[in-house]
């Protein structure tokens, strides 16, 4: 489609080439800023648009930018724009997973029982209700369903963070969502690692892959993340906290980690929950406690949704795996929703449906943990896979909303309009 | 609506109750969060050490004790209080801490409680009711008559400066060293019915007066009055609101003796009043309270002269040890000489922490640590 709208253009192009001899080629690729400027432009306006015209969350703007514009629907986003685009939406992805596990604290789930109680069948719930009906219903492959469980038992730290910063929420409906959110990735990466090792068992005689490679993911990621560390608070402690300076060396050695964890094909998102979560846990002197990613991450985030939006396989839903996946969500909720009712001490019944409506966003992580093991075989993983990738597609739209729903039924967040509790 | 103020409730003399209005603190970064309904909501709690409740902002937790007839007895309260309030804030990840002032919140974040009273404060007074997330300790002194209490109102006004600045902890606003040691009052001086009592001579005056200001429109109930000094019908007492909440609630037990004792000591000797002359120098001395702590110079109108308020504390004191002896609190009463002696104000605290660390991050979080752990307390004379 989009050559047919250029094919003019080239021609005339070239005529001028036969006499303008200075002239390049006709680009037939856009210049990776360029393209990075243009995705942000159409990103944020269709964001802001429907921010202000029917109050969705941005998120749902910058996905459904990235879905309309990409391979499935008009194609002006092609699969090498993607894959030029991919380093910025690892950089992206990587400083919101290093924002989540800074907010791991395992200090607060020590204290109160009933929330590790609470968090525990959170996570196992959702991992068993998935697979079953993977397994079950849709009848996948036991490997491919303790997959499709891996990718979706958690929920989105990048749509949950980036909802309660836009909506500006306090409360403990959003800290228990945090928290929640931040305990079912570190669970889902775990998961991911023994998947991984389960699918080479399955399709690869080579014993060395089953073992080796998991243990690559997780140590992999700890060798990256852990230096990563210690040299941002290297560094950091000599400079002022709460600085500029101390922003920019928490930021820099954040892509650090995201250049290297590419290099070594270690998965970015579990490297960066690593390091955020190492950095919480290590920085005793709080040297880099009080620090806060600067406001231009939300630009990194604008291309991310983009490329997310981009990345759907919307060229081959079908009406059945549609419903399928629309199965998958809800018995997902269902079992969110259920662990918190069973347990989440100290909050009324509504405040924890609440919680549990909060954390149901599925994005970006779950989009490329799939396609990671699904690029383990590609030929098999594509297809087998597209269950979790679909319910992730669904919920890119329904997920941001959801959890801004809970927060604003919760009456935690900034603005008022509407909100039942307290007023201003 | 108007509401008719209620007939003055006799109550033993002299009996003690106080209350702290504490901060709620995000524990990842010390700024203020919004936590006070849901900790309310979550708390398993019996009131057996007095009472805890929502303030104007989601920001704040006012505790109050029971009333009690020894300092003793209100320390415990506190004691109580606080173990209960750092334990359940825990289990709600969030932090408790006392002083006068957030250093760093900014206003504009904070977000009324539900209730038609904050409802009303804010459709009334707008922006400022968000402001008024400051936080204060207020300490009621049992009085046997409506008039004993518009009395004490008058005779304790020339003492409030010793009060602010004994228990100033508000040095930084916004982030900034405001170069007071109580900024608190600064927000509180905005509200139109703030500041000092007319000179009213007894309680049928006091009803008069007020009979004024409903009939003009510009106070419904008594709780409209933001005066340093006012009388409490309801409780029977006259309440002292100008001191900040300290840093510890042991501080805020010996603000509590220092207020006992002197209205021992006022109703025992019934010295005379010159309240009008007072009343010119008043908001000056209220101002060298708070902007320069005990090192202020404040003014007697009576003498025509300026004095050192450490040395009025100093000779106050002095004066106060044998009615400190009779209500079983001299010890308490040490804890404040030593303050006047050396320079430990909860002020000077902040601003030493602030000048090691360079971050009010975390500033605070030593504050809240300070406050969540106990000191040493005078021993208990009172409970004999």
């Amino acid at each position: 489609m989009l050559d047919d709208v250029l094919s003019p253009a080239r021609s005339a192009w070239e005529d001028l080439q036969e006499r303008l001899h200075f002239l390049p080629p006709f680009p037939d690729e856009l210049d990776s800023l360029a393209l990075f400027s243009m995705l942000l432009i159409v990103g944020l306006l269709i964001g802001e648009w429907l921010r202000a015209r029917l109050g969705w969350p941005k998120v749902v703007g910058y996905v459904l930018a990235g879905t309309l514009f990409g391979p499935s629907v008009l194609g002006w986003i092609r699969i090498e724009a993607l894959a030029q685009a991919r380093p910025i939406a690892d950089a992206a992805l990587g400083l919101l997973m290093l924002e989540i596990g800074r907010r791991l604290d395992l200090r607060w789930l020590a204290q109160h029982r009933e929330l590790l109680r609470a968090a525990l069948a959170e996570i196992s719930l959702s991992f068993a209700a998935v697979f079953l009906f993977a397994w079950g219903v849709v009848g996948l492959i036991p490997a491919w369903a303790a997959a499709a469980a891996a990718v979706t038992m958690a929920a989105a730290p990048a749509v949950v963070l980036l909802i309660v910063e836009e909506s500006g929420a306090q409360g403990q409906v959003t800290e228990r969502m945090i928290m929640h959110t931040a305990l079912s990735a570190a669970a889902s990466f775990v998961v991911f690692a023994v998947v991984v090792g389960v699918v080479h068992a399955e399709y690869s005689d080579d014993w060395l892959s089953c073992v080796v490679h998991p243990l690559w993911v997780v140590a992999g990621a700890l060798i990256v993340a852990w230096p990563m560390v210690l040299l941002s608070l290297l560094a950091a402690s000599r400079l002022p906290k709460r600085s500029l300076a101390q922003i920019f060396v928490l930021v820099a050695t954040a892509l650090l980690a995201v250049g290297t964890a590419r290099t070594l094909a270690v998965p970015v998102f579990l490297t960066l929950f690593l390091m955020g979560a190492i950095l919480s846990f290590s920085d005793r002197e709080r040297t880099l406690s009080y620090t806060e990613l600067p406001e231009g991450h939300w630009l990194l985030a604008i291309i991310l949704f983009v490329v997310v939006g981009a990345s759907l396989p919307w060229q081959d839903f079908t009406w059945l795996i549609g419903l399928q996946a629309l199965g998958l969500l809800l018995v997902r909720a269902a079992a969110k929703v259920a662990a918190l009712v069973w347990s989440g001490g100290g909050l009324s019944i509504e405040r924890r449906v609440l919680v549990g409506i909060g954390i149901q966003p599925l994005s970006a992580t779950a989009v490329f943990m799939a396609y990671e093991i699904a690029g383990l075989y590609p030929e098999i993983g594509r297809s087998s896979l597209s269950l979790p990738l679909f319910a992730a597609a669904i919920m890119e739209l329904g997920g941001p909303a959801l959890c801004r729903f809970a927060l604003v039924r919760a009456g935690e967040t900034a603005a008022t309009a509407g909100s039942e509790r307290g007023v201003a | 609506m108007s509401q008719a103020i209620a007939a003055f409730k006799q109550s033993q003399a002299l009996s003690l109750g106080v209350e702290l209005e504490l901060q709620l603190l995000s524990v990842r970064d010390f700024d203020l969060t919004r936590g006070a309904t849901d900790l309310l909501g979550s708390m398993d709690y019996d009131g057996c050490f007095g009472e805890i409740k929502l303030e104007i902002t989601e920001s704040m937790i006012e505790v109050s004790t029971l009333p009690r007839t020894f300092v003793d007895g209100i320390a415990g309260d506190l004691v109580g209080l606080r173990q209960t309030l750092v334990r359940q804030c825990a289990r709600n990840h969030i932090a408790v801490c006392g002083g006068g002032t957030h250093p760093f919140h900014r206003w504009s974040e904070r977000r009324i409680c539900p209730g038609d009273r904050f409802a009303e404060i804010y459709q009334r007074y707008g922006y400022l009711a968000k402001q008024f997330t400051v936080f204060g300790q207020h300490i009621h002194v049992g009085c046997a008559s409506g008039d004993d209490a518009i009395w004490l109102t008058q005779a304790l006004a020339p003492y409030l400066p010793l009060f602010i600045a004994l228990s100033a902890s508000s040095p930084f606003v916004d982030g900034e060293d405001t170069l007071f040691q109580s900024a608190r009052l600064n927000a509180v001086s905005a509200f139109p019915l703030s500041g000092q009592c007319p000179a009213l001579r007894d309680w049928s005056e006091f009803l008069e007066h007020f009979s004024l200001l409903q009939s003009c429109g510009i106070a419904r109930s008594i709780k409209d009055l933001y005066w340093d000094v006012r009388p409490k019908p309801e409780f029977g007492t006259v309440e002292i609101r100008v001191c900040d909440t300290p840093l510890t609630v042991e501080r805020a037990a010996a603000l509590a003796a220092l207020a006992q004792s002197l209205v021992r000591h006022l109703l025992r000797t019934r010295p005379p009043l010159d309240t009008q002359r007072h009343l010119h120098v008043a908001r000056y001395n209220k101002f060298q309270a708070c902007r320069y702590g005990l090192d202020a110079l404040v003014s007697d109108p009576v003498g025509r002269r300026q004095l050192p308020l450490r040395q009025i504390g100093r000779q106050l004191l002095a004066v106060l040890a044998e009615d400190a002896g009779e209500l079983g609190c001299s010890a308490w009463l040490e804890l404040l000489d030593a303050s006047l002696s050396v320079e430990v104000s909860d002020a000077n605290w902040l601003r030493r922490r602030q000048a090691c660390h360079g971050n009010l991050n975390e500033v605070v979080r030593e504050a809240a640590m300070r406050f969540g752990r106990p000191e040493h307390t005078p021993c208990a004379e009172g409970s004999r």
